[in-house]
């Protein structure tokens, strides 16, 4: 899909645009409507989460305070970790550092292993503990009305979003493996920006989910 | 390029279909199914929703049969349901949201604006994929038994009843993404592959309105895929997220759903209105009257209509402080199309008019659409709606949108663009019997409907009292003139297709851009790329008097 | 750091001389952030409060981890209207919720035993 010539790639032009520079804008305009889409699709779960909130306030306060924090805590600084690394990849590409490139792919990637694997020991606690949506709600620490309403927009919530890390971290890994094929330099790069503007708006997400629900 | 055409009648020398066009550049099953051509993806589209239309037109038809009689006629009453169900499912999410767009939208798009392709082809054949995997979904759902919540799945009936919903919510989900994919490459191929001179001015109407269209797909198509998502795990998963015994608002459940379908309408409708625009510069062979217009209008549609979902809820308990704010957002739906009907008449005005069969679905549509709109501002009116609420006079209204402008407009762009697409013409006479059926038809089936529900006659009822009999005779008759017409229309056009006269590359003399190649357009769609130096729909020179002439 | 702004065809800024320094710079403030969302989430919960850090960090990572600064217009637009129509539909929502009359808002599960039937 590229040519190399001394070091540096070429992307390839599809045969129905006129220059590189049109498809370059062209496919980052399309990942930005596609970003949109997302922002509409999680903004239907804040909602929930507003709504559920605002008429069992109780419930909400103290079962966020069951959540476990550190955890959260420890996954956010991760994830924007994650999104630093991600960005200084796509910075090393365009200067031609495809070591560089790699190995913050890698790490970024390590991050979201790491966001995953906390995740499944919370989820695993919450199932021991009986802090489980809806009808299987039988937590008796929290026992404020609404309460098995915290939990059902919790998981289905934090749960969409680890659907969605899981879908970026495999692009990720899809990019890392053209990398290390040598495909990207620092005239053929924009994959690496795709990938790495989708990694971003998961740990856009998180910035959100995080406050409202473990922290208020 | 930068020619129009001259009108085919003109040539002395008889049109021909060239030797090698899209239709035949690659040959084989397997060329069609692994396709990245527009045309070929539409093509396969316009197969596909027809085959969906046909099958919401027979439960539309199982309805009209069952209501011939105040008592059980057919079936029983929780086949009933589910018929009209899936009527509704299938013909708005298998053929209205996708037909004009997936139809007509990728095959002329790309001609309109002098490109040889969309955005992301290999995308475009994705979301026929998808669209093809969400329809056997729901028709799997179907054959299971189907649900019987009504298209609207509301819940908690929706999350509780027995029947078979997550197949069906499932396959509405992937359709959902498939809506989305498509509407995301039109906006970027409108955005990137203009032709040199093409700026945003020089946009023919249909290309203003599929790019409103796509912007709704985009934006509000994700809530409706985290809405069928939540119905099909509660139900799977008895979460309770909108279970009042649970704690749950099922209001909340209506306001998820309809921030999603109504602009969902307009996914439908506008994209029928950029069909009309250019069908009618181009049966009356004059400048459209009040361009900017028409193109700033549809890009108000879509914008505010996404603020008038509340219209649907006036009486769910929704807040009378949100009943007041959303009916008095939907009159400006009115404004706007207000606006195109009345630049579409002046175009119309002193005008060539071909009397051609599109031209008679125009006079329908302009009637219909006047119709429709106005009834849809009187139930967008909540001290009407209280009593019209769940009447047959709410489906009149949204039959005289859907069936009566949609309808229409998409066998406009049938008629009007099939020379195009195939290169052969299709039968004026029969066309003509055709759009007389149908527009009689159309009349007989829904106007009954709407004395219907100002009667009281509420809708989803399976039996009725006996005084609403000869009313719903009448629609049925109606149903079945429309159904015959519809028959005729597919049986003349696959005539057509295998024996119709040779068209010549611009039978209609018509002024849009892919007029400017030939029919059926190469695989490429240009040789070269065109440098556009003229308006669309540009007939006349300002000041020209307008040619009267007989195409 | 000033540095000229070039747009080429493809809409984006080329950066002159603009290292990677502003990235961790970037880095540096969320974690700040967090740490003080964590610690008002503590001592001063409030959903305002909350939601003011969460957005000074969205802005933070959209703004200069997704060079919303350098992107084509288009691009922005696209995401501004995708945020309006959001806060659209919670505006909708929480007009209805809170004038809605106070019979028909969700109250807790009702316990089986305890509803009558009239």
């Amino acid at each position: 899909m590229s040519s190399s010539e001394g070091g540096l790639t070429k992307p390839h032009l599809a045969h129905h645009f006129e220059t590189i520079e049109k498809q370059d804008y062209a496919v980052r305009l399309g990942m930005w409507l596609f970003l949109g889409t997302e922002v509409l699709l999680f903004a239907g779960l804040f909602l929930a989460y507003t709504v559920y909130r605002h008429f069992y306030h109780e419930a909400f306060h103290e079962a966020s305070r069951h959540l476990d924090l550190w955890a959260g805590t420890t996954n956010t600084v991760v994830l924007i970790t994650s999104s630093l690394t991600v960005a200084l990849a796509y910075h090393a590409i365009k200067q031609n550092k495809v070591k560089q490139c790699a190995g913050l792919l890698i790490f970024t990637i390590i991050c979201a292993l790491a966001f995953l694997g906390i995740k499944a020991i919370e989820y695993h606690h919450k199932f021991q503990e009986g802090a489980l949506p809806g009808a299987f709600y039988h937590y008796a620490e929290v026992t404020a009305p609404g309460a098995n309403l915290y939990y059902t927009v919790y998981f289905l919530s934090t749960g969409l979003h680890a659907l969605h890390v899981i879908v970026g971290m495999s692009i990720l890994i899809w990019i890392l493996a053209r990398v290390l094929k040598g495909e990207f330099s620092a005239t053929h790069y924009v994959p690496v920006e795709l990938g790495g503007l989708y990694w971003h708006l998961v740990d856009l997400v998180w910035i959100f989910l995080f406050p409202l629900l473990y922290l208020i | 390029m930068s020619q129009p055409s001259q009108l085919s009648t003109e040539h002395a020398d008889k049109p021909v279909i060239p030797a090698v066009n899209y239709l035949n550049a690659d040959r084989g099953v397997w060329s069609w199914l692994t396709t990245i051509d527009h045309k070929r993806i539409g093509v396969m589209y316009l197969v596909s929703v027809l085959i969906a239309f046909l099958l919401g037109g027979i439960f539309a038809m199982a309805l009209r049969l069952e209501l011939l009689t105040p008592g059980p006629t057919i079936m029983g009453a929780n086949t009933y349901n589910r018929m009209f169900t899936l009527h509704g499912v299938v013909m708005i999410f298998l053929f209205m949201i996708p037909a004009i767009p997936g139809v007509f939208g990728n095959f002329m798009l790309p001609l309109m604006l002098g490109a040889k392709d969309v955005a992301f082809p290999k995308l475009n054949l994705l979301s026929l994929y998808l669209y093809w995997t969400g329809a056997t979904l729901a028709l799997a759902g179907m054959i299971m038994g189907g649900t019987d919540t009504g298209w609207t799945l509301y819940a908690p009936y929706s999350t509780t009843t027995p029947t078979t919903v997550f197949p069906i919510v499932l396959g509405i989900f992937i359709l959902g993404f498939s809506s989305i994919l498509t509407g995301l490459n039109f906006i970027v191929t409108i955005h990137t592959l203009r032709a040199p001179g093409m700026g945003w001015m020089r946009l023919q109407l249909f290309v203003w309105a599929i790019y409103a269209t796509s912007i709704i797909q985009v934006l509000a198509t994700p809530v409706i895929g985290l809405t069928v998502m939540l119905v099909g795990i509660e139900k799977v998963g008895h979460f309770g997220f909108f279970d009042p015994s649970r704690g749950g608002d099922p209001v909340l459940f209506q306001h998820f759903f309809w921030f999603y379908s109504h602009p969902a309408v307009y996914i439908m409708v506008l994209p029928a209105m950029g069909v009309i625009s250019d069908a009618i510069a181009a049966f009356s062979r004059k400048n459209v009257f009040g361009y900017k217009m028409i193109a700033y209008s549809s890009l108000g549609i879509a914008f505010v209509g996404f603020f008038a979902w509340g219209h649907h809820m006036f009486v769910s308990g929704q807040s009378s402080l949100d009943n007041g704010a959303f009916a008095a957002i939907s009159m400006l739906v009115g404004v706007f199309t207000a606006i195109k009907v009345f630049n579409w008449v002046a175009t119309l005005y002193k005008g060539s008019i071909a009397v051609k069969t599109p031209f008679i679905y125009i006079c329908g549509f302009l009637f219909f659409v006047v119709f429709g709109g106005m009834t849809g501002i009187a139930v967008a009116t909540v001290s009407l709606d209280v009593h019209w609420h769940d009447t047959y006079f709410v489906i009149a209204h949204f039959h005289f949108i859907m069936v009566g402008a949609v309808i229409m407009a998409f066998l406009i762009a049938l008629h009007y663009w099939f020379p195009k697409m195939f290169g052969r013409m299709y039968n004026e006479g029969w066309g003509m019997i055709a759009a007389a059926l149908i527009v009689f038809g159309f009349n007989a089936t829904f106007i009954p409907q709407f004395l219907l529900g100002n009667a009281g006659m509420p809708r989803r009822y399976y039996i009725y009292p006996d005084r609403y009999q000869a009313l719903n005779v009448a629609s049925t008759a109606g149903a079945s003139l429309l159904a015959f017409g519809f028959l005729i229309i597919l049986i003349y056009l696959i005539y057509a297709l295998v024996r119709g006269p040779i068209a010549g590359d611009n039978p209609w003399g018509s002024r849009g851009y892919e007029w400017m190649t030939t029919s059926p357009p190469p695989k490429h769609n240009f040789e070269t790329t065109p440098i556009i130096t003229q308006d669309s729909h540009s007939y006349q020179e300002p000041g020209e008097e307008v040619e009267h002439v007989v195409i | 750091m000033a540095h000229e702004v070039n747009r080429t065809e493809s809409g984006n800024a080329e950066h002159h001389g603009h290292g990677a320094g502003r990235y961790f710079i970037v880095w540096i403030l969320l974690l700040i952030f967090t740490a003080l969302t964590v610690y008002t989430g503590h001592y001063h919960p409030s959903i305002v409060l909350a939601l003011v850090i969460a957005t000074t960090k969205a802005a933070l990572v959209v703004l200069f981890f997704m060079h919303m600064t350098e992107a084509p217009g288009a691009n922005r637009l696209v995401f501004s209207v995708s945020i309006l129509f959001m806060l659209v539909m919670m505006t909708g929502v929480f007009g209805d919720l809170l004038t809605r009359n106070p019979m028909t808002l969700p109250g807790g599960p009702t316990p089986p035993s305890e509803f009558q039937a009239p």
